[in-house]
């Protein structure tokens, strides 16, 4: 069973069908699999009254909140078996979301694929500095797996990492940009967004700044995750185009989740925030987080993923984030931050928070 | 719409600059300007409230500063007065409560301070409450006198209408001059009062300022408290604990963090004609304010055994809690109360699968949710917005070790049980480190003069002197008359 549905979504992901009908079917045929083997998703849906009978399109399918990923098991496989896991980073509660990954066929093709089309410009390889941990170093990290399969498959032999246990490398990158700019080779940076903050503070302490040559691309994801300073999006770019020469058109941001199997793009920062949009396997909804219902075109809202590369945990989720819909696919508005609390009742967060310091 | 926040005394040179906050209700958009002081103009209006404070505040005794107080709330009582129609207009806009809800809220609350009330506060505190104005004799010999401080910053927060007033009139009654920094949340109401008390008496143009900055304002947050003899502030532990970090040595600081409350059910409450009414009244407690003030309950422990079980109640608490919303609708929330709120809701929905004794009840609009928790006993708090847990005990004293761990979070408890069991508690509960025990219905309202947070509202406000009996001795051996 599971072979048979892996092999149709290989070749989903494969067969260029933007048809909604066939997103639909698709959907559907994968949700029936799910509601069978994924037993807490199952009583998710029955409880909410959404069981294979009532579902008639992918909107009906129940989405499910990312935290669901932290307090159960959401795997149609025995998670034992599974060939790799990715793990969220650390919570308020240092319990972190787990998605079981039975293969990584789905995975790595429907990021490749994807990846291409979205960052590689038409370039077969391309010479890459990655600013983040390997996989060795970061085993349960999807972004680290991500990076590894952009490095091996996409990269040209010459390509290096300069993130290692003592942090970035900042010397030896520094050598790699002078020399990109002596030979006039193109090059490709890829990492963290708080990764290339560093970079930013290493190079203004130094004084120093580089012209990449034309051809050259970023790619930073995550944010800043309180690794380093938080810059806002116009800032972080111009930073980026300034210190490094590369044009903000050519800095694409990844918006990528743990939970998911599918990463988002934009075609670049020269207007922010940008226009993120996936591939064919993936579509999005903007809904009222208390009704679950979709807000109208250009209203903020939380977003749903339906991405039918998760062919094992499930494939729609709620997310945290907060966007709006647009033509082209929909503006990143950032996450949502806990409600702060306006009265002097105290909010659930700062009371977690407040609970894990020793008592006065 | 627009309106101006805030008062500032008669001082000084400069323009003044304001910064806009825009508040959207639900048919109509107001822009409410608050003062914002440069560095010198700040200097200047602690210079005039620190001598309008010395030489006009402390000579008025604290009769006629009552009955000013006074004429000022019978005004606000008045349905007909301009002040009080512009509240009962604007703050449903700036705060998105119910207007009928604000209405009553306003004049159960302002009665708190009518002149009986205020006699109340005083006495409480001071028993004598000529210490205020002159020195009065001791039981152990000597004189001793309550004088107020010169300078009292205020930091209030919170959208609760008309919140600062307890910290402002509790300055005004030691005679200390007050500059106070108004909520972005609800701005206005501190600023009216403040118009309103120069108007009844000029005397007291100088005397204080209402006015606004950007909290965490390093800068001028020290340069305030640099010049202040009293910073008092209300916020979550985080801003307090960086506010507490400006404060000079020598400076009071009056810390008045968020805080948890809860309530407690008896089965007592809970025969068949008694139970519809405890039930209407925990349902009071959590729609006042929507759960937004450090009074209003997070959660209920009821007691099994009696004619409605635990279970019942909660189903009934729903049932109230409809019946509420379509009275009082819930304001609307905005999108980051919206996830908080379907996230924790979610999360009882999941915590389902593993309890099956629980319940999750509520609509589809999530405009209340009643989660039956079974024994899942630990106070955990509630996302707010009408969202509240029932949790069942045994016997009262279970939920002692429920709440063990939050001692210094603990406020108040709303309880309904017989006297027996109300004095029993009472000790148990002040063990554990509860400051206010009221009846269940009354928790979102707290009488003239109650401790808040444990601690006196005036007498943490004021310095005593005292003139020792040797003095007293020792001059009478210098007097002229002295044979």
């Amino acid at each position: 069973m599971t072979q048979e549905i892996v092999k149709r979504v290989l070749e989903f992901i494969k067969n260029d069908d933007h048809t909604e009908d066939a997103f639909n079917d698709q959907a559907l045929q994968l949700f029936r699999y799910q509601y069978k083997h994924n037993i807490p998703f199952q009583m998710y849906c029955r409880q909410k009254g959404k069981t294979p009978r009532m579902v008639k399109s992918w909107k009906d399918i129940p989405a499910v909140p990312i935290n669901a990923f932290k307090e159960l098991t959401l795997s149609c496989e025995d998670p034992e078996n599974a060939e790799d896991v990715f793990m969220t980073s650390g919570t308020t509660k240092g319990i972190r979301g787990k998605h079981y990954h039975p293969t990584l066929d789905v995975y790595n093709h429907s990021m490749l694929k994807n990846f291409r089309e979205r960052f590689m410009n038409g370039h077969e390889r391309m010479k890459m500095g990655i600013l983040f941990p390997t996989e060795e170093e970061m085993p349960n990290s999807s972004l680290s797996h991500y990076l590894a399969l952009a490095f091996k498959e996409c990269g040209t032999n010459d390509s290096h990492y300069f993130v290692n246990e003592k942090g970035l490398q900042v010397d030896s990158l520094l050598l790699e940009l002078e020399q990109a700019e002596e030979t006039g080779n193109p090059l490709a940076l890829l990492g963290a967004s708080f990764s290339f903050v560093h970079l930013f503070e290493e190079l203004q302490a130094r004084g120093r700044s580089f012209r990449l040559p034309a051809g050259s691309r970023i790619l930073d994801t995550g944010g800043f995750k309180n690794k380093s300073k938080e810059l806002d999006l116009e800032t972080f770019y111009t930073t980026l185009s300034t210190l490094l020469g590369v044009e903000k058109s050519h800095c694409i941001n990844m918006y990528g989740m743990t939970e998911l199997s599918t990463q988002f793009y934009d075609d670049g920062n020269a207007m922010v925030p940008s226009v993120k949009s996936g591939p064919h396997w993936i579509r999005t909804r903007v809904i009222n987080p208390l009704t679950g219902e979709e807000v109208p075109n250009g209203e903020k809202g939380v977003l749903v993923h339906c991405d039918l590369a998760n062919y094992n945990s499930v494939t729609t989720i709620l997310t945290e984030d907060l966007g709006m819909e647009n033509e082209e696919g929909f503006l990143l508005l950032g996450r949502v931050q806990g409600a702060e609390a306006k009265g002097c009742s105290i909010a659930v967060d700062e009371f977690i928070a407040a609970a894990k310091e020793p008592s006065q | 719409m627009k309106e101006i926040a805030g008062y500032l005394p008669r001082f000084q040179e400069g323009e003044l600059e304001y910064r806009t906050l825009t508040f959207e209700g639900k048919s109509e958009k107001l822009d409410i300007q608050v003062p914002v002081l440069s560095k010198q103009q700040l200097d200047d209006v602690i210079a005039v409230i620190k001598q309008a404070s010395a030489n006009i505040l402390k000579s008025l005794t604290v009769t006629e500063i009552i009955q000013i107080i006074d004429r000022v709330i019978e005004q606000l009582l008045d349905r007909t007065n301009p002040y009080r129609q512009k509240a009962e207009k604007l703050l449903p806009i700036v705060t998105g409560y119910d207007e009928e809800l604000i209405r009553i809220g306003l004049t159960n609350y302002l009665k708190t301070f009518r002149k009986q009330n205020l006699q109340r506060f005083l006495v409480e505190d001071f028993g004598n409450p000529l210490l205020l104005d002159d020195f009065q004799p001791r039981t152990k010999r000597g004189f001793s006198k309550a004088v107020g401080a010169n300078l009292t910053v205020q930091i209030w927060s919170g959208n609760v209408p008309a919140l600062p007033l307890w910290s402002l009139i509790s300055n005004l009654l030691v005679k200390s001059g007050t500059i106070g920094k108004v909520p972005s949340a609800e701005p206005l109401f501190a600023g009216w009062f403040a118009n309103m008390i120069v108007e009844t008496e000029p005397r007291l143009a100088d005397c204080l300022a209402v006015i606004w900055w950007k909290g965490g304002d390093e800068e001028k947050e020290r340069q305030l408290f640099q010049q202040a003899d009293i910073v008092l502030a209300y916020g979550g532990n985080q801003s307090l604990e960086s506010i507490k970090s400006r404060v000079p040595i020598t400076t009071r600081f009056l810390p008045f963090g968020h805080k948890i409350s809860f309530g407690i059910v008896s089965k007592i409450s809970l025969d068949s004609r008694k139970a519809w009414k405890t039930v209407r009244d925990a349902a009071y407690d959590v729609i006042r304010y929507d759960q937004q003030g450090c009074y209003s309950p997070h959660l209920f422990y009821v007691q099994k055994g009696g004619n409605v079980s635990p279970r019942e109640f909660a189903r009934y608490l729903a049932h109230e809690l409809e019946n509420f919303e379509q009275r009082y609708p819930r304001r609307t929330l905005s999108i980051e109360e919206g996830v908080s709120l379907a996230e924790w809701r979610q999360k009882e929905e999941m915590s389902l699968f593993t309890k099956q004794e629980k319940e999750v009840l509520g609509e589809q609009n999530g405009s209340w949710t009643v989660v039956f928790g079974g024994n899942e006993g630990e106070l955990t708090p509630s996302c707010l917005n009408r969202v509240i847990k029932v949790v069942e005990v045994d016997e009262l004293i279970d939920v002692l070790p429920n709440i063990e761990a939050y001692r210094t979070y603990l406020q108040t408890v709303g309880i309904a049980a017989s006297p027996n069991e109300l004095f029993q508690m009472a000790e148990l509960l002040g063990a554990a480190g509860v400051t206010r025990i009221t009846a269940l219905g009354h928790m979102t309202s707290p009488e003239a003069g109650w401790h808040h947070d444990g601690r006196f509202n005036l007498l943490d406000l004021v310095n005593m002197v005292d003139i020792e009996h040797s003095a007293e001795e020792y001059a009478e051996s210098l007097a002229s008359y002295v044979d």
